[in-house]
């Protein structure tokens, strides 16, 4: 791949010494990593594993030949199976599986290398600007100009000639970097492309488009979601004019990328790419109701913070994934749809056109 | 003022962090709320906040700092901030003239966004990078009085002139709010919920209510 050269002014952190957890991210000081991430397995557990490993590797066949198969006839049982967590040397093919980003790469060799190497896009500097400010705590992303860096840039740059109307928008990176983590740069580039474009189904389309008006709907059917699951909070944050958007844009930007514990971001991400966005809406129920006894008491300050720093045993995947799919979102998401259609329509449409016009000035900021 | 003893103060004024995105407002937010650089830092999804209190003209101040994203795909949701904000700091990078073209853009969304009577500061941040120079202060200057901002130079790496910055901004703020008959502070807690009002001197439709519903 072309060897770009990021040109960056800013002072390069420091190569650290400070030790990594297990998926590569510098450890915070304190009690950072949740019970039962770095403590030893033991040997039961390793068993289990290794049972759950073969299944899988089963079900998928080899290189993933049986997948679409497997999918059509039991449905139900990868659904089952995914919610349970993917294992995680399988996690990158069978992200691509579920995603149908491989049949897009099979369907176009040589046209992500082509975009890398001589396409250019408006968006070059907006990219390089945020590359170092893209999981800066990791060790695979940190090291400046290093071979994290590199393909975030490479597969961003790619996707945003592939994509001009989308280009690149900031939360993109965190996308990028967390796949960028299972898999080459090429195949989290056709990933990228499944969820923006679609392939099996796309999950992410529009999401990024001018005016991010995907991200107002959800906000707004978040909103009301709270509301009616969560009357007491939900009037609890009227009172202090609190509003999703101070808390649940990068949710849903980012689906948890952004600054959730990665293990927790890992497993919400193998139900997102077979289910889809209404993964994110139960996850955030499911963390209000279970920090709703400590937040109902809060002012609004306090609230703010608590919303963006949950404690680290609400993050608990085994605990809060449960509670995420026991809430049942569907219909209602729906009407709620619906609901904002309504109101917004109009406004909607205009905003479409005047996005379209604004959308030539290619203003980086 | 009956306050639990953290939340003491006479007024508390709402300000937004603007400007191109990379030119360093999380950190002068940082900076000035925690004493904190971040070499290492994500760039902003969305919206981020952070408060101090401080004492500006002999009265306790709280100022309620809402930072944003600075990409203009983001503006949709963030210039819902805007509203209720007695001030805005408007931030480029002294090292990156686009930043400081950008700065009429982002005085425009003020304008379209923003209560009329904003005290809006110009800031160039990154002043440590000497070598790197390519906007003259001189040029900011003259703009800035061209279009009747405060201006001053910062940099949040070194701490220099960050707490100056904010509390000039506080101080036109309160010079502005005490010169309204209304924004007596014995004339405003009547109505004021405990630490929850945005504003002090403006109409209650101006207080937190307007700055969080989205738009
Ligand atoms: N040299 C220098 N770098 C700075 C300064 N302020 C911010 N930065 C760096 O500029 C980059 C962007 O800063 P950030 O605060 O995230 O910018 P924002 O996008 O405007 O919020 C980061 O790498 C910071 O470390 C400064 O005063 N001097
Ligand atoms: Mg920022």
């Amino acid at each position: 791949m072309e060897k770009k050269r990021i040109d960056d002014y800013e002072v390069g952190p420091l190569p650290s010494p400070r030790p990594l957890d297990r998926f590569g991210f510098v450890k915070q000081d304190v009690n950072s990593s949740p019970e039962g991430i770095n403590r030893g397995k033991s040997k039961d557990e390793l068993e289990r594993e290794e049972r759950k490993v073969r299944k899988w590797r089963k079900m998928i066949g080899v290189g993933g030949s049986d997948w679409k198969h497997y999918v059509r006839r039991k449905p139900h049982v990868v659904k089952r199976r995914i919610r349970k967590g993917i294992p995680d040397c399988l996690r990158g093919l069978v992200w691509q599986l579920i995603s149908g980003s491989r049949d897009l790469l099979l369907m176009n060799p040589g046209v992500y290398e082509q975009l890398v190497i001589y396409e250019t896009s408006a968006s070059e500097l907006d990219i390089i600007r945020d590359i170092s400010r893209t999981f800066p705590s990791h060790v695979f992303f940190k090291q400046r100009h290093g071979p994290g860096q590199r393909s975030l840039y490479n597969v961003l740059k790619a996707y945003s000639v592939y994509d001009r109307d989308v280009g690149y928008v900031q939360g993109m990176g965190f996308v990028t970097g967390l796949l960028l983590l299972y898999m080459s740069e090429e195949d989290a580039f056709w990933l990228l492309v499944a969820l923006l474009k679609g392939a099996v189904h796309s999950p992410m389309e529009g999401l990024y488009m001018e005016g991010l008006p995907l991200v107002q709907q959800y906000l707004f059917q978040f909103d009301q979601l709270v509301k009616g699951h969560l009357p007491k909070l939900g009037e609890h944050f009227s009172d202090e004019m609190i509003n999703p958007s101070m808390y649940a844009s990068q949710w849903f930007i980012t689906v948890f990328a952004y600054s959730f514990p990665f293990h927790l971001a890992l497993r919400i991400w193998d139900v997102f790419l077979f289910e889809g966005v209404k993964i994110v809406f139960k996850v955030g129920l499911a963390l209000l109701k279970y920090c709703h006894d400590e937040l109902v008491k809060l002012p609004f300050e306090k609230l703010i913070h608590a919303l963006r720093n949950f404690p680290e045993h609400a993050m608990d995947p085994d605990t809060l994934l449960p509670m995420a799919y026991s809430i049942k979102v569907a219909k209602r998401l729906e009407e709620l749809k619906e609901e904002y259609e309504k109101r917004n329509g109009k406004a909607l449409k205009s905003a479409d056109s005047t996005a379209k016009q604004n959308h030539s000035e290619g203003v980086s900021s | 003022m009956a306050r639990r003893a953290e939340e003491e103060y006479d007024y508390l004024f709402k300000v937004v962090l603007i400007g191109d995105s990379g030119v360093g407002k999380s950190n002068l937010l940082s900076r000035f709320t925690r004493n904190e650089f971040c070499l290492e830092s994500k760039s902003t999804i969305g919206v981020e906040f952070a408060t101090r209190t401080l004492q500006v003209e002999g009265r306790t101040v709280k100022a309620q700092i809402w930072d944003t994203a600075g990409q203009e795909r983001y503006r949709a949701i963030t210039s819902a901030y805007y509203r209720g904000a007695l001030g805005a700091l408007l931030v480029y990078d002294v090292t990156k003239p686009t930043t400081f073209d950008n700065v009429s853009r982002w005085l425009k969304e003020l304008r379209d966004h923003a209560d009329s009577n904003i005290v809006i500061m110009l800031i160039g941040n990154k002043t440590d990078l000497k070598h790197l120079r390519a906007v003259a202060t001189e040029d900011a200057q003259s703009y800035a009085e061209k279009e009747g901002l405060s201006f001053i130079e910062t940099s949040a790496l070194e701490a220099t002139n960050v707490e100056k910055a904010f509390q000039t901004i506080l101080s036109e703020i309160y010079r502005i709010i005490s010169k309204k008959p209304l924004s007596s502070e014995d004339a405003a807690p009547a109505n004021i919920k405990e630490g929850k009002t945005i504003v002090v001197g403006e109409s209650e439709a101006n207080t937190k209510k307007a700055c969080c519903s989205s738009s």
